[in-house]
C-alpha cells in the first residue's frame, strides 16, 4: 500500500459517526437502524475493498467477496461465474449458500440471469426467477425467487457476472440500493480480475486498491454527501497520481464542485469549461494531456496550476465528471481511463446510498429541528424576540452561516431580526418589496433561492445581509392571515451552496411556524395590552365587576367588588358566586337594574344588579359578567325620603284634622254651644294652627339649612334667665305624674353669642324629647357650665336612652329613634343646624337604659358686645 | 236591634291627641250617641273590655302600642273580637288603609275628616253589622282599595 489508510471496523466507524455528528444537527440522537444498516454496509465494502487489495488468490478474493455480498445484501446465496469469450461460457468461480458445491459448474453464457447482465452490459434484477428464466442452469437455482446480477468488466470487456439470490420460502425482498451495491462489488471484483491479470503491475494496482480503500475508509466514516464526494475525489487523485481531484455534479443547471480534494479556492468558483459541462452531460471522458495549449478551455482553467487532466463521467444523482488534474503534463492510457471509470463507478453507489440516505437523514433532522423550533417558538410571546428566534432557528435548522427575517412594510422589506457573524446594523435596514431574490418570494409567494449569487445579476442594496459577504441564498416568504405575505425568511452560506430541496421545503415549514408563532404573539401584545387596559379600567370603576367563566367560576373580581361584598378577590376567584356570597347573582334571563340583597359579614348590602351574558359564536354561554352597585345608602335615604312624607303627612293632618272638625262642629246649626264649649275649640283651632306653622317653619328650616340659606342674627345673651324662662315655658303641659325640671346652672355663666329665637328652638327641642322620651315622674335636668370661651347647657333625661348606632345617626336628617312617636325626624337635624350656624357644636351622651344627655356648646359673647 | 232605635249606641274612641277626641265626643253625642275615650292603647283595650263599646274608632299613630297593635289585641280577644273596628288615620297611603282592613278592620277614615260625617258612617256599619255582613262591608272596602291601587 503506498500511504498509511484509515481504516475502521463497523464498531469504530459507528462510534466516529456519533463523534463527528455534522455541525448543523444541534441535538444529540440515537443512531437509527437505517443508519446501522448504512455503517454496516460501509464496513462490509470496506472489508471487501481490502480483500481486493491485499495479496490472496483471486478465487479466495472472488469468494471472499461473496461472502460480503451475502453480508451486505443479507443474500441467501450468492456466486459469480466467469466468462469464457472464446467458448461462450461461464464458468463458476466462487459460490456461497448452496448445498452443492457449484464451483467449476459450466453452462452456455446464454442461459439464467446472467445472460441478461452480460446482454445488457449492465445490472439485473429479477423479482420472480422462475419466470424470467425458462431454462435453470442448474437444479441449485430452484428454489430461488429474486435474483440479482452484475457484470464484471475489465478493459472494457465484460468478464464475468457476480449474482446473489433470495430463496422463495424466506419471502423477503432485497432492500432498495441492493443492485448498486452489488455492483460496487462487481467492480471489486473487476478489480481483483485486473490484479490478477495485470501482476506486472503490481505497484500501481496496489495504488489503486489502496485508493479504492480510501473511498470505503473514508465511506465509513462521514454520513454527509459532500463528504463522500470529497472522498471519491480524493481516492480518483490517489489512485491516478493525480495532484488534485473534483467531483462535478450538475445542480440548478450548472456544473458546480460537489466533492474535491486539494482544488485550489480560485479554481472551484470558476465556471466550468464548455468542454466539461458538454461532456458531463454526454456521459463522456475528457483528457488533456496539455491544457495550457488546450483551446478547449478558458484562461482561468489553463492557469489554474495544473497541466493535465482527466476527466471520466460519474453518476451521482445526476451526470456529472470525475475530474483529476495533474501537475505535469501526461499521456493518458486506456488503463488511466479504466482506473478512473473504476473509481467512478465504485464511488457512484456509496453516493448515490448516501445521497438517499442523506435526504432521508436531512429531512428526519428537519422535521426535528423543525418541531424543536415549533416548541421553541411557541412560547414566546413577544413579537421582536420572536423574530430574533425565527432568524436563530433558520440558521441553526440548515446550518447557514446567517439568517434573517425581514417583514414587509408598505413596498418595502425591513430587517426585522438577523442572526449571525458580522452583521451589526442590518437590523432596521430597508430595501424594495419587488426587489431581487427576497422581493421575489413575496411576488411568488413561494421559497426562492440561489446557489450562488455572485454569478447571477448585480443586486446592489438588495440585501444588506447578502452584502457582508455571502454567496449562496434561500428564502421563504413569511405568511400573514389570508394568504397575505407579510415578509421573508431568508438564510445565507458564505460558500457557493447547492440547497436542498428538503432544505427549502424545511425552511418554507419553519416560516409558516414564524407565522403562526409571530400572530400568535401580535395577539398576545395586544391581547396583552387590551388585558392591560380592562384591568386599569376594572380596577378603578366604582361599580362591582364580577366575571364567571362557563361553569360559573369566578375569574374577575375586581377591587370594587372586593369592597362591595367584603370578599377579597383572592378568596373569590375559582369559586361560584353563590359559594362565596351565599347568594345566586346569576337571574336566568339577565337583565339590569334587579335588586339582589347580601351579606357583608352582619350587615345587609342591597345590590343593584346587572348582568350580560357572553357567548360562543356557537350560542353556547362562554360566561357571565355582573356589573354592581352597593345602593344601600340609597335605599335607606329613599326609605327616610318616603317615611318623611308619610311623617309629615301625618304631622299635617293631625292638626288639619282638629282646625277642620271643630271649624265644621262650629258650624253645626243643630247643636248649641255653650260659650266655654265655643272658647275651648276656638282654642283649639288656634293651638293646632299655631302647631301647623310650627312643622311648617321646620321644614323651611331644613330647606334653608340645605341650600345654606339659613341666618342668624347673634346678640350676647345671659343663659341664666334665658333657660329660665324656656324650661317655665315647657313645664306648663309638660311632666305630669309629678316629673319635674330641675335647673342645674353654674353661678357664673358668661353671656354667649347667639340667635335668641334660633336658640330658643334648640332648647325647646331638647326640653320637648325630653319630656317625649322620659317616663311619668321623672327628672330633666337642664344644665348650664361655663368653659373657657364657651358655655355648655345640657339637657338630661331618665328615659330608656339610646345605643350607640342610634347615637351615631341622630342628628341625621329625617332620622326618627322610634318611629310610633310622632315627629318629622328633623328636631334634631335643625337643632344641629341652628347650633353649628351659631358657632358651637351639638352632641349627645347616652347608654341604653341610662338616660340621654344632650349637649351643646356656643360661644362666649366678647366683652365689647357684652357691655 | 234596629227596632230598639232609640236605643244608646255606644263609641269608644281611642286617640293620644285630645282636640280629636274631643271632636268625635261632640259631633257622636250629638246624635244621640254614648262615647267614651282612650288616649293611649292601653287604655283603649282596658275600656274596650270593660265598656264592650257597639263601635271602636281607633288612631294608628300612637306612642306606645299603636293602633294595629291594638287591633291586633282586641281582634285575638273573645270579649272584643266582636266589635267593629275603624281605623282613624293620618296616614294617607293605601298600602296603610289596606293594612287595617287586612287586619280586620270593617272601614277607615282619613285625617282630616269631616266629623259631621261620623255618626252616620258609624250607624251605617251598625245596620250593617246587623245584618250580619260585616265580612262582606269589609271585603267592599277592600275591593275598593284594590281600585284605586291599581288605578
Amino acid at each position: 500500500m503506498g500511504r498509511p489508510t484509515h481504516l475502521c471496523n463497523a464498531e469504530n466507524a459507528r462510534a466516529s459517526c456519533r463523534g463527528a455528528a455534522p455541525a448543523r444537527v444541534r441535538f444529540p440522537r440515537p443512531v437509527s437502524v437505517e443508519e446501522e444498516r448504512g455503517i454496516e454496509q460501509r464496513g462490509a465494502l470496506l472489508h471487501a475493498a481490502r480483500l481486493v487489495a491485499g495479496e490472496r488468490g483471486l478465487d479466495e478474493v472472488l469468494d471472499e467477496l461473496l461472502g460480503e455480498a451475502m453480508r451486505l445484501l443479507r443474500a441467501d446465496a450468492a456466486d459469480c461465474y466467469l466468462l469464457d469469450p472464446a467458448r461462450r461460457v461461464l464458468r463458476c468461480a466462487a459460490a456461497r449458500g448452496f448445498a452443492d458445491p457449484l464451483v467449476g459448474f459450466v453452462y452456455p453464457a446464454d442461459r439464467g440471469v446472467a445472460a441478461l447482465a452480460l446482454e445488457r452490459g449492465g445490472p439485473v434484477a429479477v423479482e420472480t426467477y422462475g419466470e424470467a428464466v425458462h431454462e435453470l442452469p442448474h437444479a441449485a437455482y430452484r428454489d430461488f425467487d429474486r435474483v440479482l446480477a452484475a457484470p464484471v468488466s475489465w478493459g472494457g470487456e465484460v468478464r464475468g457476472v457476480l449474482g446473489a439470490g433470495l430463496r422463495r420460502e424466506g419471502g423477503r425482498t432485497f432492500e432498495p440500493g441492493a443492485l448498486d451495491l452489488l455492483e460496487a462489488l462487481a467492480g471489486l471484483a473487476s478489480l481483483a480480475l485486473a490484479g490478477e491479470e495485470r501482476s506486472d503491475e503490481r505497484a500501481r494496482q496496489a495504488r489503486i486498491g489502496a485508493a479504492l480503500g480510501r473511498i470505503a475508509a473514508l465511506l465509513s466514516e462521514p454520513l454527509s454527501a459532500a463528504q463522500t464526494l470529497d472522498a471519491a475525489a480524493r481516492a480518483a487523485a490517489d489512485a491516478l497520481g493525480g495532484e488534485f481531484a473534483a467531483v462535478l455534479l450538475p445542480e440548478a443547471g450548472r456544473l458546480v464542485v460537489a466533492g474535491a480534494h486539494r482544488v485550489p479556492r480560485g479554481l472551484r468558483r470558476r465556471e466550468p469549461p464548455a468542454v466539461l459541462v458538454e461532456a458531463a452531460a454526454d456521459g463522456r471522458s475528457v483528457a488533456a494531456r496539455r491544457v495550457r495549449e488546450d483551446a478547449r478551455f478558458a484562461d482561468g482553467w489553463r492557469r489554474a496550476g495544473f497541466e493535465a487532466l482527466l476527466a471520466v463521467p460519474v453518476d451521482g444523482g445526476g451526470r456529472g465528471l470525475l475530474a483529476v488534474f495533474f501537475a505535469d503534463e501526461r499521456e493518458f492510457g486506456r488503463d488511466d481511463l479504466e482506473v478512473a471509470g473504476l473509481v467512478a463507478r465504485a464511488a457512484r453507489a456509496a453516493i448515490l446510498r448516501d445521497r438517499a440516505f442523506e435526504s432521508e437523514r436531512i429531512a428526519r433532522a428537519l422535521s426535528q429541528q423543525l418541531a424543536r423550533s415549533g416548541n421553541a417558538l411557541e412560547p414566546e410571546l413577544d413579537p421582536v424576540a420572536v423574530l430574533a428566534q425565527v432568524a436563530e432557528q433558520a440558521r441553526a435548522l440548515l446550518g447557514a452561516d446567517a439568517a434573517s427575517v425581514a417583514l414587509l412594510e408598505g413596498d418595502e422589506l425591513v430587517l426585522g431580526a438577523a442572526s449571525g457573524p458580522d452583521l451589526e446594523g442590518v437590523v432596521g435596514t430597508r430595501a424594495p418589496s419587488t426587489g431581487w431574490l427576497g422581493g421575489d418570494a413575496v411576488q411568488l409567494r413561494a421559497p426562492v433561492s440561489s446557489a450562488d449569487v455572485s454569478a447571477d445579476v448585480l443586486h446592489g442594496g438588495a440585501d444588506a445581509v447578502l452584502e457582508r459577504g455571502h454567496r449562496a441564498y434561500a428564502a421563504a416568504p413569511l405568511g400573514g392571515r389570508e394568504g397575505v405575505v407579510r415578509g421573508v425568511l431568508a438564510v445565507y452560506a458564505a460558500e457557493p451552496r447547492a440547497w436542498r430541496e428538503e432544505e427549502i421545503e424545511a425552511l418554507a415549514a419553519l416560516a409558516g411556524n414564524a407565522s403562526v408563532a409571530l400572530a400568535n404573539a401580535e395577539l398576545y401584545r395586544r391581547l396583552a395590552l387590551e388585558h392591560a387596559q380592562s384591568s386599569a379600567i376594572l380596577a378603578n370603576v366604582a361599580d362591582g365587576i364580577v366575571a364567571v367563566d362557563r361553569d360559573g367560576r369566578v375569574v374577575v373580581w375586581n377591587a370594587a367588588a372586593e369592597r362591595i361584598t367584603g370578599v377579597p378577590a383572592s378568596e373569590a376567584l375559582g369559586r361560584t358566586p353563590f359559594e362565596v356570597l351565599r347568594r345566586e347573582l346569576e337571574s336566568g334571563q339577565g337583565g339590569t337594574n334587579r335588586l339582589v340583597p347580601i351579606m357583608r359579614g352582619e350587615e345587609e348590602v342591597w345590590l343593584s344588579l346587572s348582568e350580560a351574558v357572553m357567548r360562543e359564536p356557537s350560542g353556547e354561554v362562554a360566561g357571565r359578567i355582573f356589573a354592581f352597585r352597593d345602593i344601600s345608602a340609597e335605599r335607606v335615604l329613599e326609605r327616610m325620603k318616603s317615611d318623611f312624607v308619610s311623617t309629615v303627612s301625618h304631622e299635617l293632618r293631625t292638626p288639619l284634622t282638629s282646625i277642620y272638625g271643630f271649624a265644621e262642629t262650629l258650624l253645626r246649626s243643630d247643636i248649641g254651644f255653650s260659650d266655654d264649649e265655643r272658647q275651648t275649640f276656638l282654642g283649639y283651632i288656634a293651638s293646632e294652627s299655631e302647631r301647623l306653622t310650627r312643622i311648617v317653619d321646620a321644614l323651611l328650616d331644613v330647606a334653608r339649612l340645605d341650600a345654606g340659606t339659613l341666618e342668624v342674627q347673634p346678640v350676647p345673651i345671659d343663659l341664666r334667665t334665658f333657660l329660665s324662662e324656656a324650661v317655665d315655658a315647657s313645664s306648663q303641659p309638660a311632666l305630669g305624674n309629678g316629673g319635674r325640671f330641675v335647673l342645674d346652672l353654674d353661678e357664673e355663666v358668661p353671656e354667649v353669642r347667639a340667635d335668641p329665637e334660633k336658640l330658643r328652638q334648640v332648647v325647646d327641642q331638647l326640653l320637648e324629647n325630653a319630656v317625649k322620651y322620659s317616663p311619668a315622674g321623672s327628672v330633666v335636668r337642664v344644665e348650664a357650665r361655663a368653659r373657657p370661651e364657651a358655655v355648655e347647657v345640657t339637657v338630661e333625661d331618665e328615659g330608656s336612652g339610646i345605643d350607640a348606632s342610634q347615637a351615631e345617626r341622630i342628628f341625621d336628617k329625617f332620622y326618627r329613634g322610634d318611629e310610633t312617636q310622632p315627629g318629622t325626624g328633623l328636631g334634631l337635624f335643625i337643632a344641629q343646624g341652628l347650633v353649628s350656624a351659631m358657632g358651637g357644636r351639638i352632641w349627645v351622651r347616652s347608654e341604653e337604659g341610662g338616660g340621654s344627655r344632650f349637649t351643646f356648646s356656643l360661644p362666649v359673647a366678647n366683652e365689647a358686645e357684652a357691655a | 236591634m234596629n227596632g230598639d232605635a232609640q236605643a244608646r249606641t255606644k263609641v269608644l274612641v281611642i286617640d293620644d291627641e285630645a282636640p280629636i277626641r274631643l271632636l268625635c265626643r261632640v259631633n257622636l253625642e250629638a246624635e244621640r250617641m254614648e262615647v267614651i275615650e282612650a288616649s293611649d292603647g292601653p287604655a283603649g283595650l282596658e275600656a274596650a273590655q270593660a265598656g264592650l263599646p257597639d263601635v271602636i274608632l281607633l288612631d294608628v299613630m300612637m306612642p306606645g302600642l299603636d293602633g294595629w297593635q291594638v287591633a291586633e289585641l282586641l281582634l285575638g280577644d273573645e270579649r272584643t273580637r266582636s266589635i267593629p273596628i275603624v281605623f282613624l288615620t293620618a296616614r294617607a297611603e293605601l298600602r296603610d288603609r289596606a293594612r287595617g282592613l287586612d287586619l280586620g278592620g270593617v272601614d277607615y277614615v282619613t285625617k282630616p275628616f269631616n266629623p259631621i260625617d261620623l255618626a252616620p258612617l258609624v250607624r251605617g256599619l251598625l245596620d250593617r253589622v246587623a245584618r250580619g255582613e260585616r265580612e262582606e262591608l269589609r271585603q267592599e272596602k277592600l275591593a275598593e282599595l284594590r281600585a284605586s291601587m291599581s288605578r
